[in-house]
């Protein structure tokens, strides 16, 4: 029986025996395991392996960790150190972006905008900073295919002006080309921003796909996220026809919302270009007119200034003045001084592009030493005195009374006098010796009586020696109702010659 | 709308910008060639019954000082190369770019164009080599104005055949 069944089951007895030595012995069990268990992982890729893993994974990278973290920390520092960096340094360009941001608000037209604004409107000016300043609008987006540069949508705004976007497209592509073949030869690294003018261009990457937006005016650091986000969404949604994109773009169409979705902003745009008119405005206008108004009162100030200067001066050198004080008050000149009833009147002076209403007098009487002055004062105390004098004469008798002769040489020697002070002032005067009458008696007798006397008085002086040119005869009757009024006993004084100097002919 | 990447390569001074500014209005100013290395242009063609947009990259020449940039032919659907009939040195270079764009880019579509077919009797370049490339070639005249068009569309039509 034995023998039978090794005859019958002796070559499988043989590998039986090899079996169960296998599966006896661990090490070659785990050998056997260890040449298939790759191929069996990959079969069994669904869900349960990687949950039974799972735990297993955890614990042994926390054992690992704990056990000799640098290992770890080793494997894992290409990917994370990049993308350390890489978020570092988005992280400082956002400091460093607000920090400029502020500086040049701290010293700007703008900042002084904002703090009126705070200040009016009582909120914080970091508010209005913030309000004001991250004002933007994304006018137009692009979606390249990354490795040929061929444009694969193109979304703009309303009223956006756009130039040729697939030329944009492509020049961009082949910028990045140069940019990065010139400058970093890093074939991981990408041109981040472009900035021109009030123009930024926002830019996110993916692996076959470029997401390009214009940006007018500042864009903030969220924006980049949303175009990372937006692409990052495409890239998922679009893998297998940006893997296999061979010119036909209408595959892409359906991203067209996505794209309109990143035409953001913040404020309104039209409100904010007529703002902006408005605030240019109100921004170098106003500035503009003030100072153009306050340099032209300036000029005109001056102007009138020295207008008035001159017009001091002439009046400083106008013989019987003397300046004392000249200011400016208000929109009113100020002059005061000493002034000599005989000098010019200054308000004559004045120039005819200088108001007298802009000029306040005020003067002081004196009496100058000037020569001229003293003359003419002379003249004038001689004239007056001359008026002071008259004969009186007895009732109906033109004949100069003999207690009266004694008179005429003493007006005569003033008479001359007065002539001659006059003709050293240049000065041509009449003198005219006036007959008086009282109001008794016929009128015709009474007129001929004042003539009379008139003449015989005139006759007398000019027998003295008084030139007769210079002396005139003529009956007055303009005192007759002064005479009719007086009493009887005062009546002599209306028969009377008196004298009367003429306004001297220049 | 079908949209195609091409480029413009070969020796320096062999024409290609003449037979781009051929084909196309240029909007971009050629001195984007020496500043950046490519020039693009846009052309809006009709093959059969398809409408097909052409981006012409022109990238500069190359010679003895510049290398051409293999980058920037990435993603484009196919290439033109250009040599000048009067200088036998300038096929022998097309033949070299062909080579180094095929070891790095692939087997793409391509066309060789001898250019400057106006001045014929003064060629150096052999119909016998030309005919040894194995390739398809046109001759072409930027001068003249001959060739250029047939040839840009045969090419379109090569892409989206």
């Amino acid at each position: 029986m034995a023998e039978l069944r090794a005859i019958l089951l002796g070559p499988d007895r043989v590998v039986w025996e090899s079996m169960r030595q296998r599966l006896d012995n661990p090490s070659r069990r785990a050998e056997d395991v260890a040449s298939v268990l790759a191929e069996a992982v990959r079969l069994r890729s669904d869900i349960k392996l990687r949950r039974a893993l799972q735990p297993l994974l955890e614990e042994a990278l926390q054992l690992s960790v704990q056990s000799n973290p640098r290992m770890l920390a080793d494997a894992l520092f290409p990917i994370f150190g990049k993308a350390i960096r890489k978020a570092i340094k988005s992280e400082l360009d956002g400091m460093l972006q607000s920090l400029s941001q502020t500086l040049e608000q701290s010293f700007s037209w703008r900042s002084v905008q904002w703090r009126w604004e705070s200040f009016s409107t009582r909120k914080p000016y970091a508010e209005i900073v913030v309000l004001r300043s991250l004002l933007y609008r994304v006018e137009q987006v692009f979606l390249i295919h990354r490795q040929s540069g061929l444009l694969l949508q193109h979304v703009t705004a309303a009223s956006t002006e756009t130039k040729d976007p697939e030329m944009v497209s492509s020049m961009l592509a082949a910028i990045q080309d140069f940019v990065r073949d010139s400058v970093t030869g890093t074939e991981g690294e990408n041109l981040e921003t472009v900035r021109m003018g009030d123009i930024e261009m926002v830019l996110a990457y993916g692996p076959d796909a470029i997401l390009a937006g214009f940006v007018r005016g500042v864009a903030p650091r969220k924006l980049s996220r949303v175009f990372q986000d937006t692409l990052d969404s495409i890239e998922r949604k679009k893998a297998e026809a940006l893997h296999t994109f061979s010119g036909d773009t209408s595959r892409f169409d359906s991203c067209r919302p996505q794209l309109q979705a990143c035409l953001l902003g913040q404020g309104k745009p039209d409100r904010r270009k007529s703002a902006s008119w408005g605030a240019r405005a109100l921004v170098f206008g106003l500035p503009v007119l003030l100072l153009a108004a306050l340099a032209g009162w300036w000029i005109y100030s001056a102007a009138v200034q020295r207008r008035f200067d001159d017009f001091a001066r002439r009046v400083e050198r106008e013989p019987g003045i003397v300046l004392t004080h000249t200011e400016k008050r208000g929109s009113k000149f100020y002059i005061a001084g000493l002034r000599d009833p005989l000098a010019a009147d200054p308000a004559s002076l004045l120039p005819a592009d200088l108001s007298r209403n802009s000029v306040e007098f005020h003067w002081e009487d004196y009496h100058s030493l000037v020569p001229r002055f003293a003359a003419q004062r002379r003249l004038e105390e001689l004239k007056d005195q001359l008026e002071k004098r008259a004969f009186r004469f007895m009732t109906g008798s033109s004949e100069i009374p003999p207690e009266q002769r004694f008179l005429l040489e003493d007006v005569g020697s003033q008479m001359i006098l007065l002539i001659q002070a006059a003709t050293g002032l240049g000065q041509s005067i009449q003198i005219q010796v006036r007959g008086n009458h009282d109001p008794v008696g016929a009128e015709q007798f009474n007129a001929a009586l004042a003539r009379s006397r008139a003449e015989n008085v005139r006759a007398a002086l000019v027998a003295l020696g008084v030139p007769a040119a210079r002396l005139s005869a003529v009956p007055e009757d303009l005192e007759k109702e002064t005479c009719s009024a007086v009493k009887e006993e005062e009546r002599l004084f209306c028969r009377s010659a008196s004298f009367r100097v003429t306004e001297p002919r220049p | 709308m079908l949209k195609k990447k091409i480029c413009m390569v070969g020796q320096f001074g062999v024409g290609k910008t003449s037979l781009v500014r051929r084909f196309v209005d240029s909007i971009f100013d050629e001195r984007y060639l020496t500043t950046i290395g490519v020039k693009i242009d846009r052309k809006d063609v009709t093959v059969g019954s398809a409408s097909v947009t052409l981006m012409l990259w022109d990238l500069a020449g190359e010679d003895d000082l510049a290398q051409l940039k293999v980058s920037h032919l990435r993603g484009a659907s196919g290439y033109i190369l250009v040599a000048d009939g009067c200088r036998a040195a300038s096929l022998a270079k097309a033949v070299e770019l062909q080579k180094r764009i095929a070891g790095q880019l692939g087997p793409l579509p391509f066309v060789l164009v001898v250019n400057k077919a106006d001045l014929r009797d003064r060629w150096e370049v052999q119909g016998k080599a030309i005919a040894e490339t194995g390739w398809p070639t046109f001759e072409t005249s930027a001068k003249a104005g001959t060739g250029v068009e047939e040839m840009f569309l045969a090419l379109a039509g090569k892409l989206i055949g």
